[in-house]
């Protein structure tokens, strides 16, 4: 008989007394099964020692220099803020407005999806589909208008980027809109496909992500920040 | 005037030096407890602006690393208990998923991307509890009080974890 799995995992662990761990070792000498069970979750161990720390996106801090910004703007009460740092905060705003329309409709969506699984639930799947296409509707309209107002701080500050930055990252926003256009196009043809709905979400926040990037290089070039730009830059890898 | 003096009275390029000593550690836990790069980012963001506020009550009797990162695990916990009670019929769905099945033994070794991938591919609940078990170095015991389970809910959680990534890995 094959010893239990929390048999085999204490047995990995080493957490076992010196009978139990002999008992277990007589058994590895003549089940095979075993033993490539024993050493693949060896071999999970190793790799999860081996994993490594993750850089954040170069986008963080702005994010997080920005807010700190807005909370000091908001102690202090200037009554004069710039237009630049005023564009800043605004996108910064509608931002955090379209990060959490779209939790929101992610969250809502897998609520929907544990309903609909759930027998006798009161919600029928049609009420459930119109829903969620309701929450992906808001949560499209508030992507856009926060795609806009960083399109239009991007599209400001262009000029300050050198011609093969700003062709990099035009290319890698027609491959983000290209992904919207399909994901828009597979919603038309079937509205309730998850999948579709999920892309078009990840596509926005893509897009999102990039405008940021872009901000933050501009912020970084026009402060003669040449290692911040050039951390910025290194992260814009072509996509596509 | 050392960083932590600076940032407590306000100098925000005092708080991006101590941001840049402490972020990837912060970064690569908030991600794994939130089970996505995206999510990651904006624990990372909520986490720090957390830091910024309470900065005044820091008062050095601990490293400021360590009094980070008991920050930012407060902070992932909370998360992650607020999305459990929201999908907590979907988990269950998945859990019923994580029986052992026997898969086919890997002859080469697990490549860390791949384990990085897999590691998001986990069910909530299970995935937490490898994470700071496995990977955070936290005895069953210490996980159970984080995650407000008990003991041996912990060691079924992690091993439950453990199946699924031999499952995904193979």
């Amino acid at each position: 008989m094959h010893p239990s799995e929390t048999t085999i995992h204490d047995y990995v662990d080493d957490t076992l007394s010196a009978f139990d761990r002999a008992e277990v070792e007589r058994h590895l000498s003549r089940c095979a099964e075993c033993r490539a069970l024993v050493d693949d979750l060896r071999e999970i161990r190793r790799a999860t020692r081996s994993l490594e720390l993750r850089e954040p996106p170069v986008r963080a801090w702005t994010r997080i220099e920005r807010a700190i910004q807005l909370e000091q703007q908001e102690r202090a009460a200037r009554p004069r803020v710039s237009r630049a740092v005023w564009l800043g905060l605004a996108a910064a705003a509608v931002l955090v407005i379209a990060a959490a329309a779209g939790l929101s409709f992610q969250s809502r969506a897998g609520r929907n999806g544990a309903t609909t699984q759930t027998a006798g639930s009161a919600m029928s799947g049609e009420a459930t589909a119109q829903s969620i296409e309701a929450e992906l509707r808001a949560a499209e309209t508030h992507y856009e208008n926060a795609i806009k107002g960083l399109e239009q701080i991007a599209n400001a500050g262009k000029g300050t980027l050198d011609p093969q930055t700003a062709a990099t990252l035009q290319k890698n926003l027609s491959v983000v809109d290209q992904a919207i256009s399909e994901s828009r196009a597979a919603l038309r043809v079937e509205p309730t496909s998850e999948p579709a709905q999920q892309s078009l979400i990840d596509s926005f926040k893509t897009k999102m992500a990039l405008l940021q990037d872009t901000v933050a290089l501009i912020n970084e070039m026009r402060k003669g920040n040449e290692a911040g730009a050039a951390r910025i830059v290194s992260g814009l890898k072509p996509k596509g | 005037m050392d960083l932590v003096t600076r940032s407590q009275a306000g100098d925000v390029q005092a708080f991006e030096a101590i941001y840049r000593q402490h972020a990837a550690r912060i970064y690569t836990l908030a991600c794994r407890m939130a089970g996505s790069p995206e999510d990651g980012e904006d624990l990372l963001q909520e986490i720090f602006l957390q830091a910024y506020r309470k900065l005044g009550s820091f008062k050095g009797d601990a490293a400021l690393g360590t009094w980070l990162y008991r920050l930012a695990l407060n902070h992932c916990l909370d998360y992650v208990r607020s999305r459990q009670a929201k999908m907590s019929k979907l988990t269950d769905t998945l859990d019923a998923d994580t029986s052992y099945q026997p898969v086919a033994r890997r002859d080469t070794p697990i490549a860390r991307l791949d384990l990085e991938r897999a590691l998001e591919r986990l069910p909530d609940g299970c995935r937490e509890a490898f994470v700071l078990h496995d990977v955070e170095g936290f005895d069953h015991k210490e996980v159970g009080k984080l995650l407000g389970i008990a003991e041996g809910t912990s060691k079924s959680q992690v091993f439950k974890a453990r199946a699924k990534l031999r499952a995904l890995l193979r």
